[in-house]
């Protein structure tokens, strides 16, 4: 758990910044850690939204970064249909890419011997108070430190953190390549709409590649 | 209106995240939707990083040489540590300097 949060608060700090440097509220940026509780998704709306883009864009963007997350639904759901409404509400709620990998790391190695929803509520938690606290953090750290030190700038650093270790293989290679290519000849589209054309471009090629040549 | 925005896509990640044990859990994805996905975070990343870094506004193109500089030694470090505090803090240090 502790290498997971290693990743998350220097991310949630950066989230605090961005907020405030887009011109959102203390309150806006704190509350949207935990309406949207999904970090690149909540960056791409705040990043979208500072530039005046239309909403539909907005909400396709946030859809479309968080539709994995539809994948770790079905993946735990077997683990869980015993449980109650609340329960799954909970868990769902909490759901993460780092609460979804411990749980289940933990399940392949426990199996269900031992139950995993505790497990979830636990990991899935600590993870939420860490998002919140360190977005907290940087919302303050946003209205005090001054501009020139580009802290805007570790937003595409946090990302670069996360995608390179990814790139594992020519269809990921070539995914990340055809998005950024679009993403810098698109900017002239309306509406801020390169960002999803380019996400699009990115996966199809990706997926394409892979469906030609199977990852190995 | 930022906050109906925000309760809406809110509200749509809790439908995603809650859609395969919500009780209706017979939804069936079809295994090339696994293909699609895995590609999203890359996908999506990758753009916001080219944007922030460079920007072509149809005619021509605009960047900055430390920024640009600051991204390939962040790419490297990513590449050695995989560490996001260590690629984070090197990557703003070189901008610094520049």
């Amino acid at each position: 758990m502790l290498p997971l949060l290693l990743g998350v608060v220097p991310f949630g700090l950066v989230f605090g910044v961005l907020g405030i440097s887009s011109g959102l509220t203390e309150t806006e940026t704190i509350l949207m850690s935990s309406i949207v509780f999904a970090g690149a998704s909540q960056v791409v709306f705040v990043q979208l939204w500072a530039a005046g883009s239309a909403y539909f864009v907005i909400g396709s963007s946030v859809a479309l970064i968080n539709l994995r997350h539809v994948l770790y639904s079905a993946s735990v759901a077997e683990y869980l249909k015993k449980l109650s409404f609340k329960w799954r509400i909970i868990l769902g709620y909490l759901l993460t890419d780092e609460s979804f990998a411990v749980s289940i790391k933990r399940l392949s190695t426990h199996g269900e011997s031992r139950p995993v929803h505790f497990f979830m509520l636990g990991s899935g938690l600590t993870l939420w108070l860490a998002w919140q606290i360190s977005t907290i953090a940087g919302v303050i750290a946003g209205s005090t430190i001054p501009e020139n030190w580009e802290l805007a700038f570790a937003i595409p650093l946090t990302f670069i953190a996360i995608v390179v270790p990814l790139l594992k293989n020519t269809p990921t290679i070539i995914c990340a390549l055809t998005s950024c290519l679009i993403a810098i000849f698109g900017q002239s589209l309306p509406w801020n709409t390169w960002i999803i054309v380019a996400a699009l471009g990115g996966i199809l090629a990706g997926a394409s590649i892979e469906k030609w040549k199977p990852r190995k | 209106m930022i906050w109906l925005v925000m309760v809406l896509t809110g509200l749509i990640n809790f439908i995603f995240r809650i859609s395969m044990f919500s009780g209706f859990r017979n939804i069936h994805l079809p295994p090339s939707f696994h293909r699609y996905v895995s590609y999203v975070p890359i996908s999506v990343l990758s753009a916001i990083i080219a944007s922030s870094l460079v920007t072509h506004n149809g005619h021509e193109m605009s960047y900055d040489v430390g920024k640009l500089v600051a991204a390939f030694i962040a790419v490297a470090c990513a590449l050695l540590t995989k560490s996001v505090s260590v690629t984070l803090i090197v990557g703003l240090i070189t901008v610094w300097i520049i």
